[in-house]
């Protein structure tokens, strides 16, 4: 099911842009040109709220005071002012997010993506399932595609440590910082070398990815 | 009303009660005096008087004698004449008739009555008595004061030192000689004097006063008339030195908000200058590429990625401009403009990264960035730490070549401190060139000037974000040729990371 989204903008150029994108995008967008007195039960159904702050009617930052009373609901403001306290006010009324004008579709996009993303629960002891990649951090095992890989400590402390965090980039300082043992050769280099060991161990499935400038990511699907 | 004149006023009217106690206290004293030596005038008198007086009571009246007259000016009736004319006691005496009045004060003349133990009187012309007076002369009273024809009268009863006869008692009646008032005993010019010189002490003490008033007056208007630039003189430590004191210290708060305001103006102007000329060579520039879109399209050529990349760097070039010119016009303002408050740099890495995203897949430009798992959090300003960062990461993308990297790594340190990195493999900087690019002034032509090599604005904005928040910006080659911009803050106390952590 297509996930729906408010979108408050008076702008109805800008308006009917970000509709536009919102439905490309997949979801269902419901547009009000004006703010409102929000009450419970006034809200629709929505799973995230994009808020523009210089509306007619009601204004903006009133509405999410509003709505805070009531729902938790994810939401992002939008403003045309670059003023820090606009931002900081929004933020403590509970706004998840703000963008301001000019953006970039895809931006907005992203942002709305990134809200709506569940954060992934890792507790300690689970066993996180990543495309083809089965990691169960308490028993120590991995599994590639239902085939079991053999990983030396380090090897499994890497890799455990970007399932963690999936889809983030972890920096090779940390990575050396907090897997490599530091009495011994705890370098960057060492680490680079035991991450080019555990990616023949996980071949043909490539799923540690290098990232340029800042270290290693660990993307949970299937490369051809 | 004059100060000098009000003064003035004040001086008389402080000294009218004074002079009418004194006036009292010297009437009360006068009267005492004047009883007291009628008292021992007739006392002495009848020592000598005795005898006659108890032989004929009904005709006694004291004989003229040198010794009856008192000092200054009394006399016992009967005895003007003999005294005024000749003060020796053997000229004899008779009347005289009306003698011309010398100036001064006329005598008083007093006569003498004899009255019994009960208070009685064989003397026809003796005053009768009321029992109440009877009773109050036996009680103990001697002198009653009243006035007669407009003249004052003195009733004062002297009891003798013998007890019987006719003439145990005496009473003696003086009667003043008129005079204009009975409070002014005083002449009239000596009362004035005195008000005059006690007024005049009054306002020559006060006349310095007055002075330096005029003088801080004067120095006040022409201050104001040069817009608070001239200062006053302070001189001494009084009230009226307070008062200078206080208009300096007006007056460095009027100029103080008067530069404020000024600044602001300035700030405004140029930030309107700025914005119009710096916004329109891109805008035409967009135009430019639009204009040759919109013309090929119409006769039906295709149109390049390349020009719509083009037109899509001008247009975000120019939003970040803009935001650079705000955030410059408020570092330009000085502190009061930079707000404080918790800042979540993870988020501000996510909020960067997006805006540049778009332009930079353009470009085929791969940017990335690496945060740590816990959010990095400090107090600051969040506008101008998101433009900071964005200028670098913008120069990155902007600079890089076609299928380049820029990567932002943002880093905790142990002692709560930061690191945050952005690396490029785009041109670099040459040494030479890197402390000059951040020492320079905002509004040199040269950070206007939109060279390829250029950094434009940005990254002296980015300085000036770091300097403001207590960080450090170094610019530095990057381990992949490029380069690397690191903003940098050291651990604070624990008391205050803390408070940053809130």
């Amino acid at each position: 099911m297509r996930e729906r989204i408010l979108v408050v903008e008076d702008d109805s150029r800008l308006g009917t842009q970000i509709v536009e994108h919102l439905r490309g995008a997949g979801f269902e967008a419901t547009w009000w040109m004006e703010g409102r007195s929000l009450m419970p039960g006034a809200l629709p159904d929505v799973r995230l709220v994009v808020l523009d702050l210089m509306l007619p009617g009601t204004y903006g930052l009133d509405m999410l005071k509003a709505l805070r009373g009531f729902s938790e609901v994810p939401v992002l403001i939008l403003s045309a002012r670059n003023d820090t306290l606009d931002k900081v006010r929004a933020l403590k009324l509970g706004a998840d997010d703000y963008l301001t004008k000019p953006f970039w579709p895809e931006e907005l996009i992203e942002r709305v993506r990134a809200r709506l993303r569940r954060p992934a629960l890792c507790k300690e002891g689970a066993v996180l399932e990543l495309g083809p990649l089965r990691v169960d951090l308490h028993g120590r095992a991995v599994q590639v595609e239902g085939r079991v890989v053999e990983l030396t400590r380090v090897e499994f402390e890497v890799l455990a440590a970007l399932a963690r965090r999936p889809s983030e980039a972890v920096t090779r300082q940390w990575l050396a910082e907090h897997v490599l043992d530091p009495t011994r050769e705890g370098t960057e280099r060492t680490l680079d070398v035991h991450v080019s060991r555990l990616r023949r161990k996980l071949a043909p499935t490539q799923c540690v990815e290098t990232v340029w400038g800042v270290g290693y990511r660990l993307t949970p699907r299937t490369r051809a | 009303m004059k100060l000098r004149t009000r003064l003035a006023l004040t001086a008389v009217v402080a000294v009218i009660p004074v002079v009418v106690a004194m006036l009292l206290l010297q009437r009360s004293l006068w009267e005492y005096s004047q009883e007291d030596a009628l008292e021992a005038a007739v006392l002495a008198r009848m020592q000598v008087e005795r005898v006659r007086c108890e032989e004929a009571p009904e005709t006694w009246r004291p004989r003229p004698s040198e010794e009856g007259v008192l000092p200054g000016r009394v006399v016992f009736e009967g005895q003007e004449e003999r005294r005024i004319r000749r003060p020796r006691p053997e000229v004899t005496e008779g009347p005289e008739g009306p003698r011309p009045k010398k100036a001064g004060r006329e005598p008083t003349f007093v006569t003498l009555f004899p009255y019994d133990s009960r208070l009685s009187s064989r003397n026809a012309l003796a005053p009768g008595l009321t029992e109440d007076v009877r009773e109050s002369v036996r009680a103990g009273m001697v002198a009653r004061r009243f006035e007669q024809e407009g003249r004052e009268v003195l009733d004062l009863w002297v009891r003798m030192p013998w007890e019987d006869g006719p003439c145990a008692f005496v009473l003696a009646r003086s009667v003043e000689p008129p005079r204009p008032s009975r409070l002014v005993l005083v002449p009239l010019k000596d009362w004035t004097l005195l008000v005059f010189t006690v007024v005049a002490a009054v306002v020559l003490a006060l006349g310095s006063v007055v002075r330096r008033v005029r003088v801080l007056t004067e120095e006040v208007r022409a201050s104001a008339r040069s817009g608070y630039a001239q200062a006053v003189s302070v001189r001494g430590q009084d009230e009226i030195a307070d008062l200078a004191r206080a208009f300096q210290e007006a007056r460095a708060e009027i100029q103080a908000r008067m530069a404020h305001q000024e600044a602001r103006e300035q700030g405004l102007r140029d930030f309107l200058a700025n914005t119009t000329h710096d916004v329109m060579t891109p805008l035409t520039v967009l135009q430019g590429h639009l204009s040759a879109m919109q013309r090929r399209l119409s006769q039906g050529e295709h149109v390049g990625a390349s020009e719509v990349s083009s037109a899509m760097s001008e247009s975000h070039y120019m939003a970040s401009l803009v935001h650079n010119l705000a955030a410059a016009t408020r570092l330009e303002a000085g502190a009061p403009h930079v707000q404080r408050a918790p800042v979540d740099l993870n988020d501000v890495v996510a909020r960067v990264l997006g805006r540049h995203r778009p332009i930079a897949r353009q470009r085929s430009i791969e940017l990335e960035s690496g945060v740590p798992a816990t959010p990095v959090r400090v107090m600051g300003d969040v506008t101008l730490i998101e433009q900071a960062v964005s200028n670098v990461v913008a120069n990155g993308v902007r600079h890089g070549h076609d299928g380049g990297h820029v990567a932002v790594v943002l880093e905790g340190r142990r002692d709560g401190g930061f690191q945050l990195r952005v690396v490029d493999d785009g041109p670099g900087i040459p040494e030479a060139e890197r402390a000059r690019i951040l020492e320079r002034g905002f509004r040199g032509n040269a950070a206007r000037t939109r060279s390829p090599e250029g950094q434009g604005l940005g990254l002296h904005i980015a300085h000036h974000v770091a300097r403001v928040h207590g960080w450090s910006l170094t610019l530095g080659p990057s381990a992949h040729g490029g380069l690397e911009v690191c903003f940098s803050c050291e651990g604070v106390s624990g008391e205050a990371r803390e408070e940053r952590r809130e």
